[in-house]
């Protein structure tokens, strides 16, 4: 067993469980997603993305590339709501909310396609 | 990626990660910890604000407590927050600052450099293994003339001194063995652009492996190599090696044209000189007799070539094998073989020095060649002296012995070489110099001083094809004859002449010296001229610009545009109706 890999593929399928939950439930309803919870995913985002540098291999390469795909749309969920809430002074609405979580719709694909991946170079690894 | 990017990426993975755990630790405290704002309502950061408050911190900037004063428990965190995040900072900080300093990220770092130096350069580079006296000058002698050279060298302070120095093109220059292939590819070996490889290290065995490592991985290049030992030289021959330059053997067959044609030994120097230094001096080498001190590979060398003319040798060196060798030899039998080292003023006194005509001090030790120089001038002040100079340092103590002839194994070497690879024509106008009559190399250098006065000429080849001599190809093909007369002519001033002389025509493997100006240029012809550099740049204008040759041809200035032919045409129409009518000339 590779402690790497090991370290590596949680932190990948954390992301995507993360933000699976985060995108989990009615689009437009606030309560049912967590302030903290989108923390939480950007944070394991980072730690992913960084973990996939300075892999020269064409699939690091796509790995790396789905990453940052994927913390495009949550920086631009976080800065939404940010401004939204921090800078504009407004409660949150049904309109902000469902931007945001169709944001991190798109990084849960990403992420869903950074899992597939993995599973792709595991299952491609002769022992 | 390159290794360099990707070399820091997985450097800077645990320090990126610490910092990114160190903040969201430190945001998620904040957030959480309870606070009271101004009115004395229970409080909470939002995550903007403690990202906001973290920031601040956690790079020591701190603008206080902001946007209400802290509570306790949020100050507990502020703690935390501090120690967590400034620590943090110092690791990566610290570890940065660890890679830039990694002889291997260094290294990494200079490759990189390199590669890119070598992917900037636009057309050919020549690769020269060995920056030492020889391969400094050459690539000085190169880059002078355009032509980009990379360099590969063992020793790094050689290396290292390349960036230092003023060359007119910028030379990627790379340390490593050049005995190692894998050196060799990434020195750019089988590179499309590479063109030539010359093998100019010390060492007989290094050039010979460089060679053999060439013509294996990139076979339709030119290598040129140094060889100063005979095995070696009939080794690299046996496997293709195109050149390879012996310094004695070249040095002996220049000292022969020296004592058996003077002006064309002068001739010889003038062309394969430094292009805008003085001109040298013709040198009389006397018949006679000659001693030689050493009798090396440089002393054997020379003395083969004294054996062809009238004169008398006798012969100093220490061995008693290398005497009775020579003394075993019946060709020898007019001349004499004295053992002893030659800085004595008795042996060269027993030798025959006070009546000598000629010394060669040939010994592979600068030291006592000087002393040999020293001791015989004061013998007999008239002696014309050949010195070996073995190292580049002691260039001043030979200069001011003032030998007539000094000879410097590197210098010699790249001059050759020099002229194989910017002019190889010039190797064949002077093997067929060499067949002329004396008079001839007379007439020769009467006519280049007549054109060029007073300093070393450049030498350039035109080709005549589609890609160095545009316009002229064009003229060509409308079938107009365009004579040698026509290219001497400047494209400014059309009854002026330029300061150029042709000294060779290549024609389908013909070669013709001297051609004259009447001769009429064909398609694919390559004419050798020497002349000044601005006799070289205007000729390029009337080979490539159709406008200068027409004026050439014909006296008048053509122009380009549509707009201004039609006023053209029109100003000439009317000049015809207006002039007097006269009889017509019976054409030819």
């Amino acid at each position: 067993m590779n402690r790497e890999k090991v370290v590596f593929s949680f932190f990948m399928i954390l992301a995507l469980t993360l933000n699976f939950g985060f995108f989990a439930g009615e689009v437009d309803n606030p309560s049912h997603h967590n302030v903290y919870e989108l923390f939480a995913v950007i944070v394991v985002n980072l730690i992913a993305t960084v973990l996939k540098f300075g892999d020269r291999s064409q699939m690091g390469a796509m790995l790396l590339a789905t990453s940052l795909v994927a913390l495009v749309q949550l920086f631009s969920a976080a800065l939404v709501w940010a401004y939204v809430v921090n800078i504009q002074g407004e409660v949150m609405t049904a309109g902000t909310m469902s931007t945001i979580i169709s944001l991190s719709g798109g990084a849960m694909i990403a992420n869903f396609i950074s899992v597939i991946l993995l599973i792709i170079e595991t299952s491609m690894m002769r022992h | 990626m390159s290794l360099v990017t990707s070399l820091i990426m997985r450097q800077m993975r645990v320090p990126i990660i610490i910092l990114i755990m160190g903040y969201s630790i430190s945001i998620l405290g904040m957030v959480l910890a309870s606070g009271v704002d101004d009115q004395g309502n229970p409080w909470h950061m939002s995550f903007f604000d403690a990202f906001y408050f973290v920031s601040y911190t956690a790079t020591t900037i701190g603008f206080g407590e902001i946007p209400y004063t802290l509570s306790n428990e949020q100050r507990t965190w502020a703690l935390i927050t501090i120690y967590l995040t400034v620590i943090a900072w110092f690791y990566s900080l610290g570890k940065i600052v660890s890679l830039v300093q990694d002889p291997m990220f260094r290294e990494a770092l200079k490759a990189n450099q390199f590669s890119q130096q070598l992917a900037r350069i636009p057309d050919t580079f020549i690769l020269i293994c060995g920056f030492g006296e020889t391969g400094h000058a050459l690539a000085k002698a190169l880059t002078e003339r355009n032509i980009h050279t990379v360099v590969i060298e063992e020793n790094d302070k050689l290396i290292q001194t390349l960036p230092l120095e003023d060359f007119p093109l910028v030379i990627p220059g790379i340390r490593g063995d050049a005995r190692d292939p894998e050196k060799l590819i990434q020195a750019g070996l089988q590179d499309k652009k590479c063109a030539a490889i010359i093998a100019v290290t010390a060492s007989d065995e290094t050039n010979l492996k460089i060679a053999v490592t060439s013509k294996l991985l990139h076979p339709e290049i030119c290598v040129v190599c140094r060889s100063e030992i005979e095995e070696y030289e009939s080794n690299m021959f046996s496997f293709g090696t195109d050149f390879v330059v012996n310094p004695f053997e070249t040095f002996a067959d220049i000292f022969g044209m020296a004592m058996h044609s003077p002006s064309l030994h002068l001739l010889y120097d003038w062309l394969t000189g430094v292009p805008n230094t003085d001109l040298t001096n013709p040198i009389y080498v006397e018949e006679g007799h000659w001693v030689i001190c050493g009798f090396g590979r440089f002393g054997h060398d020379l003395y083969k070539q004294l054996l062809k003319s009238n004169v008398q040798v006798t012969i100093i060196d220490p061995s008693e094998k290398k005497r009775e060798e020579f003394l075993g030899r019946p060709e020898n039998k007019n001349n004499d073989f004295i053992i002893g080292t030659g800085f004595d003023a008795h042996t060269l006194t027993v030798a025959g020095v006070t009546k000598a005509v000629g010394l060669i001090s040939g010994t592979d030790n600068d030291s006592n060649n000087l002393s040999i120089i020293m001791t015989a001038r004061e013998l007999n002040p008239d002696l014309f002296i050949v010195a070996r100079h073995n190292k580049k340092s002691n260039e001043k103590l030979f200069e001011a012995t003032h030998a007539n002839i000094i000879m410097q194994p590197s210098e010699i070497i790249a001059r050759k070489i020099r002229t194989l690879l910017v002019s190889p024509l010039m190797i064949a106008f002077l093997n067929k110099a060499r067949n002329q009559n004396p008079s001839w190399a007379n007439i020769t250098i009467s006519r280049i001083m007549g054109a060029l006065g007073e300093s070393v000429p450049s030498i350039w080849t035109l080709h005549v094809n589609g890609d160095e001599a545009r316009a002229l190809c064009q003229v060509l093909r409308l079938g107009r004859v365009i004579r040698v007369g026509n290219l001497l002519q400047n494209p400014r001033q059309r009854e002026n002449q330029l300061e150029a002389v042709p000294l060779m025509l290549k024609r389908n493997q013909k070669l013709l010296l001297m051609p004259t100006n009447d001769i009429a240029i064909k398609s694919g012809d390559q004419i050798l001229f020497c002349g000044t550099p601005g006799a070289l740049r205007s000729m390029q204008w009337s080979q490539n610009d159709i406008h200068s040759l027409n004026y050439i041809m014909t006296y008048e200035d053509t122009h380009d545009s549509f707009i201004w032919r039609k006023i053209h045409q029109l100003i000439k129409q009317s000049d015809r109706r207006n002039r007097p009518r006269r009889k017509r000339h019976i054409m030819k």
